[in-house]
């Protein structure tokens, strides 16, 4: 149930993520969700992606440094507490949690070490884990 | 690894046979010009080159006003000169003495005694001109039959000339200089490559003299016109006129199925030959010590530098007529071994130039050349060889930052792999450069390529 996460190496300049971004737009990749985050030089950024394939082959085309890795994604109710309930569960699993930022509404993204043992923790668990395919049907 | 013969090196149908017997120290089946002066000991080249030193410091001061004056002025007299470290009390000499005295200021004999001129024309300003007497083109010939042989070139080789031949020093020194060796001289000189081509078919070539770029041309139009390089007879490349850097070399001698070697010299101090490079090391180039007299200083004091350290090589003609100089500022960088060569030469050895003193730095009081950061880079896996050095001193100290190019593959979507990559290229430089640097990586292909002289130094310090 793990999702493709694509991360990219961008410098802190203006004009170098728009660059990734309008590359998107031109194959056709529809951006669910990101996170920007940088050392003062340069940045990762990591992105969830519809079709996560085409965006890691639309990067490698401009000789981007990027990668393809595996992370959560899990569903969220949209009520007060939710968040502290769902880490409270992954704390509770002894999962670490090396970086998470949110998607598009109540989405989140977990990267973890283990993405599969995660995922077999997190599979009894009260939480929704999502899949690629949820993501091209997400509504925010 | 089997030795290769004497025979097998000089037979065109054996490829290789020179490389594989130097890669096997079999140095004794390669042909040594004058054996006895390049394998002399070093107490016997510094005897040679102090006995030439005092006399030409005499001659220079007794037939060129030019340095009499400033020698004058300087309040040092010929007979200062008693050992070889004497020669730092002597004018330094650069491009600017030979302009200003344009056309015969340091002209130290008269023109019915200089034989051959030949002019430089420079990138600014006025050209500089040479003169050489008979004896200067004895001992130029000297040189370059030493290099051609240094790269396996012997008595009856067919040499097919591809520089142009004209005012610049290349097209006749090396032609004069093979012949001396006992070559036969094909002046087929610049241009027209499908005739080359022909012209080593036809005539039986056996080395080639040519730029490297222009060997390269060579090479590929010949496979596209179907000539087989494997079976020609073509056996080794001189190089010259531009700088050659391994990877192209490597090449040419790939594809050519040649020995390639290249050659330092500058027309001010006499052209091509002041060193040429053997087969043992390849990025290191025998200097013909018993005719040049070679100082390392520091180019921002003029001081020396210690022995093997890297600084700008200074060079004093020893036994030169027509004109002589004294310690020229060549402005090359370079570093200096006299540890005796595998080949068997105990000339000293100056490492191949790759560039000028007007590259170097001083970052907080330390020379930083950016061939220092090129070799560093070279050699760590992650990185392209592209980079930009950035210098300023807006906190008030300099500080130097690095932009290093990431391979695509070098990259890790995690901060803590991608900081220590960043340190560990930052560590390495350090080491070398003896200096603190600030790395920061870019994007692949975000530094700027330029046309000709790429840009390597931005330098913002007010």
């Amino acid at each position: 149930m793990s999702v493709s996460q694509i991360s990219v190496f961008i410098e802190s300049e203006p004009g170098h993520l728009v660059r990734v971004l309008d590359s998107f737009v031109e194959a056709g990749v529809n951006v669910r969700g990101y996170s920007a985050s940088d050392t003062g030089d340069y940045g990762i950024v990591r992105f969830i992606v519809d079709n996560p394939d085409a965006a890691l082959a639309v990067l490698r085309d401009q000789n981007a440094a990027c990668a393809k890795s595996e992370v959560l994604v899990l569903r969220l109710e949209d009520t007060p507490g939710e968040l502290a309930r769902v880490m409270g569960i992954i704390a509770d699993c002894h999962i670490n949690v090396t970086y998470s930022y949110s998607l598009i509404s109540t989405y989140i993204v977990l990267s973890v070490n283990d993405v599969a043992a995660a995922e077999r923790m997190l599979e009894s668990e009260p939480v929704e884990l999502l899949g690629q395919d949820d993501l091209a049907h997400l509504v925010a | 690894m089997v030795n290769s013969t004497a025979e097998e090196i000089f037979d065109p149908s054996v490829k290789g046979a020179a490389l594989k017997a130097a890669a096997a120290g079999n140095f004794d089946v390669l042909p040594m010009f004058d054996r006895a002066m390049e394998t002399s000991s070093r107490e016997r080249i510094r005897a040679i080159q102090l006995e030439k030193l005092i006399a030409q410091v005499a001659y220079t001061y007794e037939n060129v006003a030019w340095y009499r004056d400033k020698m004058n002025e300087m309040g040092v007299r010929p007979e200062d000169i008693k050992t070889l470290e004497d020669v730092r009390k002597l004018p330094f000499t650069d491009k600017n003495a030979l302009r200003e005295t344009f056309p015969y200021g340091l002209f130290a004999q008269p023109l019915d005694k200089i034989v051959e001129m030949h002019s430089s024309s420079g990138t600014t300003g006025k050209p500089i001109v040479v003169g050489y007497t008979k004896h200067d083109m004895a001992v130029w010939s000297d040189c370059i039959a030493r290099l051609a042989s240094m790269a396996g070139v012997v008595p009856g080789d067919r040499v097919q000339m591809a520089f142009g031949y004209g005012m610049f020093t290349g097209g006749f020194g090396l032609h004069y200089g093979c012949m001396k060796l006992g070559c036969t001289m094909i002046p087929a000189g610049s241009g027209n490559t499908e005739r080359h081509i022909q012209m080593i078919e036809d005539y039986g070539t056996t080395v080639i003299i040519a730029t490297p770029t222009y060997a390269l041309h060579i090479c590929e139009v010949g496979e596209k016109m179907g000539y087989d390089w494997a079976k020609s007879t073509l056996r080794v490349g001189l190089f010259g006129g531009e700088p050659c850097p391994p990877a192209l070399k490597a090449e040419i001698e790939s594809r050519m199925h040649i020995v390639c070697t290249d050659n330092y010299g500058l027309t001010e101090v006499m052209g091509p030959g002041v060193s040429g490079e053997c087969l043992a090391e390849r990025d290191m180039q025998h200097i013909a010590e018993d005719h040049f007299l070679w100082e390392i200083v520091d180019p921002a004091t003029g001081e020396p530098v210690p022995e093997g350290e890297m600084g700008e090589l200074v060079l004093t003609p020893l036994d030169k007529e027509g004109i002589p100089v004294l310690r020229y500022r060549t402005h090359d960088l370079t570093r200096v071994v006299t540890e005796k060569c595998s080949c068997g030469r105990t000339h000293a050895r100056m490492q191949k130039v790759r560039s000028r003193c007007d590259d170097m730095l001083i970052i907080r009081g330390t020379n930083v050349f950016p061939s220092q950061v090129e070799d560093v880079l070279a050699g760590i896996e992650g990185v392209t060889p592209h980079y930009l050095i950035v210098v300023d001193n807006e906190t008030g100290l300099d500080r130097m930052t690095v932009n290093v190019e990431l391979k695509p593959e070098a990259f890790s979507d995690s901060f803590e792999v991608m900081d220590n990559f960043r340190q560990m290229v930052a560590e390495k430089l350090k080491g070398t450069l003896l200096v603190g640097v600030k790395v920061k990586l870019v994007e692949p292909g975000g530094i700027e390529r330029s046309v000709g002289k790429t840009k390597h130094v931005r330098d913002l310090r007010k």
